[in-house]
């Protein structure tokens, strides 16, 4: 019998989980409304998505004349080919360039071309050039806003993983259970709002771009506490990322349309594809926009070319880029270049030899149900960023998820900080439920026989990949269902861990994950299974074709321990700017 | 194509609340000649030593949370080719919370007391602020510093002086070029142990970032003897 | 073709040599046998020179011995030479003079090895 759970006790107004963008822009949000902030962050408050992010910035500037907010909004809406939630997305490229200004005032120097002009360059599948970006990428969009952090005194708690929402009897959050890893004690923030930016699901996947860290937990917490989902089928894989080293496999090396001319101009020439016969093999899948294509089309036409034997040894294809845009490329993004230097060679650096790629899973499309604010259908409850759906439909622009994070983390800051004022608190009943959720995480401590978690998580991110990867069909998503149940029922009972030490316990924090994964990757196969129909990022082998019927969304919740799919039309504007209707894939 | 190799580290094992002192533990991996540290370490983590603590993130030289001692030299894991012997330690002078991952609370209470954001003297006013592009190519340069410590930790005057350290340093030269701050970036610099620096380089040889620290404090130096920038007036 | 320098391949750092450790030890070392050299050149002319001292005259031949050692010398200038152009370079870098620090310790050491190689050949009547 062991003894009670130890839980350490606060309140706060809100309490946001992430580190990244998103959850930062919240945390500033919240703090300038007058409310009490924590942040929780899983690991080091740098390690997230947004560090890793090439920081390109979609915004309608006002240095294209030929380019409006109406222009990138229809582009946003053609790209998730008209699943979009188009509230969302029309407040994305409204909201866009002001959010931009926000960064430019935290101290991010935009790139320009003159003193007070930005350099703009393209995106893949975008209509007109518009994407901002500077330097230091990623890198330095994270580094601003956590001196504004610092400046407003906001406590930031590192290595604190949210394990779960607490709610009161009414369904309304309380607070968030968080297992502080460094020391391996429980903590229960009471809160009057909790904002989930935990980032994305990429770490479900074999050859992921994202961080160790998104194993998409905020995600998985929302939907035990009753929350619906919106398009979590809809897993963007990036079209091109590192082959080699291990550890830099699957890191996004963004799209061919940046290794060419096209870069600079919608009509030029992307990056060529070529297969191990020599083929430019995308002219099959989209003759028109070539590799300039959405990176759906392009990435599942690397991985068919892979799967039917085209590929190299290692498990990629061949980009061709053009060196003309080498010194651009090396002004723009050095922190590119360094990596190609290190990871293949000097010739690959400057874009002169053939670069190996290979798709990869980069971004959940779908997430979190959320309104114009992000609140979901679950009281207490806002969600924003990666974590969150609808914004982007069933593919996105390359350069939207910056605009994203800062427009919609700004939004969840304000209304968590509303939120909390009209809250009185959950009180102390919420701690005893807090308290059991945590002597229920702590059972493979106490094991002594078992698996291991990393064993598991490699199993399930293997199933991923296979079947409810860039190709899927009805029958591996079924028989990947059933794997899953079997693993939830037999194999995680049986899970333990090496060494019983509550610091820094690496195999205790993936016992966590491996819940949310299940939970997760159970959602993920069985939304893809209800859609027949092959639409953005979402391939089925046995409905390959865009079925028209079919542009409505998916939504998945939780009820009584099952899992619920419906479907629910899309949601659109009173005067909504109509989707030109485009055929996903020349095969169709 | 990368070869086979088999490869020897030697890994310092210590937890705080457990062990009287730390000890190093030695494993035999099997790997590929273009193996990162990093990968090292999680094979042994998956394969061998389930209780290993260590940490890494993003994997690829961005988050910069991996840093570690190789042979010595703080560099990070990600990064760090492997090599047939290598011994991991944890980053110094951090303290350790357990086995390779440190405790950076003072860290982040000094990039807090530092107040890395512009002073303004005016309140942003909206709209692309005024800078000239090859500035602003070198404030990125700056702003892509990752908080990495691996100078700090490399740093020998960190080790011998009272000198917050060159990332420190490097931040306050960002803000003292940016244009819209005005706060006096030299005095803190000054009272952060500046003048404390040996200009060894040894920070911009270490750098995974290709910044150079030194030369940050070499800038400041060159303020202060010639009379910098009057922003701060 | 684009001939720009490519940043720098930092998956190495732990090999090779840690140039601003040597420099530093190199610079500290060299300070140190210079004090130590103006401290025994300072007693020895005292007691060559100053007849009070005289009487300490007797107390070391391991002086003479020392003299006649040609790598004694060459150190000694070696070191004179490293401490006064590191000093120098870092000097110049604080009035504003980049010098990539590669190419400085590498031409520091040489031009200081020149000076102790003189005092060898010096030595062997070249």
């Amino acid at each position: 019998m062991t003894a009670k759970t130890e839980v350490f006790t606060e309140h706060v107004d809100v309490l946001i989980a992430g580190s990244g963008a998103a959850g930062m822009r919240a945390a500033i949000a919240a703090h300038d409304a007058g409310a009490k902030v924590v942040l929780l962050a899983k690991g080091p408050r740098r390690a997230n998505h947004t560090r890793m992010s090439g920081g390109r910035y979609n915004a309608v500037s006002g240095f294209n004349p030929a380019d409006s907010t109406d222009a990138f909004f229809r582009d946003t809406v053609d790209s998730g080919v008209g699943i979009n939630n188009y509230p969302l997305t029309r407040i994305l490229a409204d909201e866009a360039m002001d959010r931009a200004y926000d960064l430019e005032s935290y101290g991010l120097a935009w790139d320009r071309t003159e003193i007070k002009k930005y350099y703009m360059s393209m995106t893949g599948g975008g209509t007109f050039v518009r994407t901002l970006g500077s330097i230091d990428e990623g890198i330095g969009i994270t580094e601003v806003m956590l001196h504004q952090l610092h400046k407003r005194g906001i406590r930031i708690c590192d290595f604190h993983m949210l394990a779960d929402v607490v709610q009161d009897d009414s369904g309304r959050v309380t607070g968030g259970l968080a297992l502080d890893l460094s020391k391996g004690a429980w903590r229960y923030f009471s809160a009057g709002a909790v904002v989930i930016a935990t980032g994305g699901t990429s770490q479900l996947y074999e050859t992921s771009s994202g961080p160790a860290i998104n194993t998409g937990d905020g995600i998985a917490i929302a939907l035990r506490a009753g929350a619906e989902l919106v398009d979590i089928e809809f897993m963007q894989f990036i079209p091109i990322s590192f082959v080699y080293p291990p550890s830099a496999r699957g890191y996004t090396l963004i799209e061919p349309a940046h290794y060419g001319m096209r870069h600079f101009d919608p009509k030029a020439e992307p990056a060529h594809l070529l297969n191990t016969k020599g083929e430019r093999f995308v002219l099959k899948h989209d003759p028109v926009r070539r590799e300039g294509s959405t990176r759906d089309i392009l990435a599942r036409a690397i991985m068919l070319e892979i799967l039917e034997g085209r590929g190299t040894p290692e498990g990629g294809v061949l980009m061709h880029p053009d060196p003309q845009v080498f010194d651009a490329f090396l002004k723009e993004r050095p922190i590119y270049i360094k990596r190609l230097l290190e990871n293949y060679g000097e010739g690959h650096a400057r874009l002169q030899e053939p670069i190996q790629v290979t798709p990869s899973a980069l971004y959940t499309l779908g997430g979190v149900r959320i309104d114009p604010w992000c609140r979901c259908n679950v009281p207490g409850l806002l969600v924003s960023g990666e974590a969150a759906g609808g914004v982007h439909g069933a593919n996105r622009l390359g350069g939207s998820s910056m605009p994203d994070i800062q427009v919609f983390g700004r939004r969840a800051g304000i209304a968590a900080a509303e939120d909390a004022r009209e809250y009185a608190g959950g009180g102390a009943a919420q701690l005893d439920k807090a308290r059991a959720r945590a002597a229920a995480l702590e059972a493979c401590m106490q094991r002594n026989d078992g698996v291991r978690p990393p064993d598991i998580k490699k199993r399930i991110q293997k199933l991923m990949w296979d079947h409810v990867g860039l190709v899927r069909s009805g029958a591996k998503l079924t028989e990947t269902l059933a794997a899953f149940r079997s693993l939830r029922e037999h194999v995680l009972p049986t899970v333990k861990v090496t060494n019983k030490s509550r610091v820094l316990n690496r195999e205790w924090m993936e016992f966590l994950e491996l819940e949310n994964l299940l939970d997760i990757g159970e959602a993920m196969a069985a939304s893809s299974l209800q859609r027949p129909e092959t639409r953005g990022a979402h391939y089925r082998t046995d409905f390959p074709a865009l079925d028209s019927n079919w542009t409505a969304n998916l939504i998945v919740r939780r009820h009584a321990g099952q899992l619920q799919v419906e479907k629910k039309a899309v949601v659109t504007l009173e005067k909504a700017v109509p989707a030109r209707e485009k055929i996903a894939g020349a095969i169709a | 194509m990368p070869t086979d190799i088999k490869m020897r580290a030697e890994i310092r094992r210590y937890d705080p609340s457990v062990d009287a002192e730390p000890h190093y533990e030695t494993f035999e991996v099997a790997g590929q000649d273009n193996w990162r540290v990093l990968d090292v370490i999680r094979s042994i983590y998956e394969r061998q030593a389930g209780d290993l603590a260590y940490q890494f993130a993003c994997r690829v030289g961005r988050c910069g949370t991996c840093a570690v001692k190789v042979n010595g030299v703080p560099v990070l894991a990600c990064q760090e080719r492997c090599k047939p012997e290598m011994k991991i330690e944890p980053l110094t002078p951090f303290p350790v919370l357990r086995d390779l991952v440190v405790d950076r609370s003072e860290i982040e209470a000094r990039y807090e007391q530092h107040a890395y954001a512009p002073q303004r003297k005016t309140e942003y006013a909206g709209g692309p602020e005024p800078i000239d592009p090859l500035l602003a190519e070198d404030l990125c340069h700056k702003g892509s510093c990752l908080a990495c410590m691996v100078c700090v930790s490399g740093c020998p005057a960190v080790e011998e002086r009272a000198f917050d350290g060159p990332a420190f340093m490097l931040k306050l030269r960002h803000m003292a070029e940016h244009p819209a701050d005005s706060g006096n970036r030299l005095e803190q610099a000054i009272d952060a142990g500046m003048l404390e620096c040996f200009g060894c380089d040894l920070c911009t040889q270490l750098c995974p970032a290709d910044l150079s620290p030194a030369q940050a404090i070499r800038d400041f130096r060159r303020d202060m003897i010639f009379g910098g920038s009057k922003k701060h007036e | 073709m684009s001939k720009a320098t490519l940043p720098r391949n930092t998956t190495r750092q732990a090999e090779g040599l840690q140039y601003g450790d040597v420099a530093r030890t190199l610079h500290r070392f060299s300070g140190a046998a210079i004090i130590v050299f103006v401290l025994v050149h300072v007693i020895v002319q005292a007691v060559r020179q100053v007849p009070m001292f005289a009487a300490l005259n007797a107390g070391a031949p391991w002086l003479q011995t020392m003299q006649e050692q040609n790598w004694v010398h060459a150190i000694l200038f070696f070191c004179i030479a490293f401490h006064t152009l590191y000093g120098l370079k870092l000097l110049a870098g604080e009035l504003g003079f980049t010098i990539r620090y590669q190419t400085a310790f590498w031409g520091i050491v040489g031009v200081s090895a020149l000076f102790g190689l003189r005092e060898v050949l010096r030595y062997a009547g070249i």
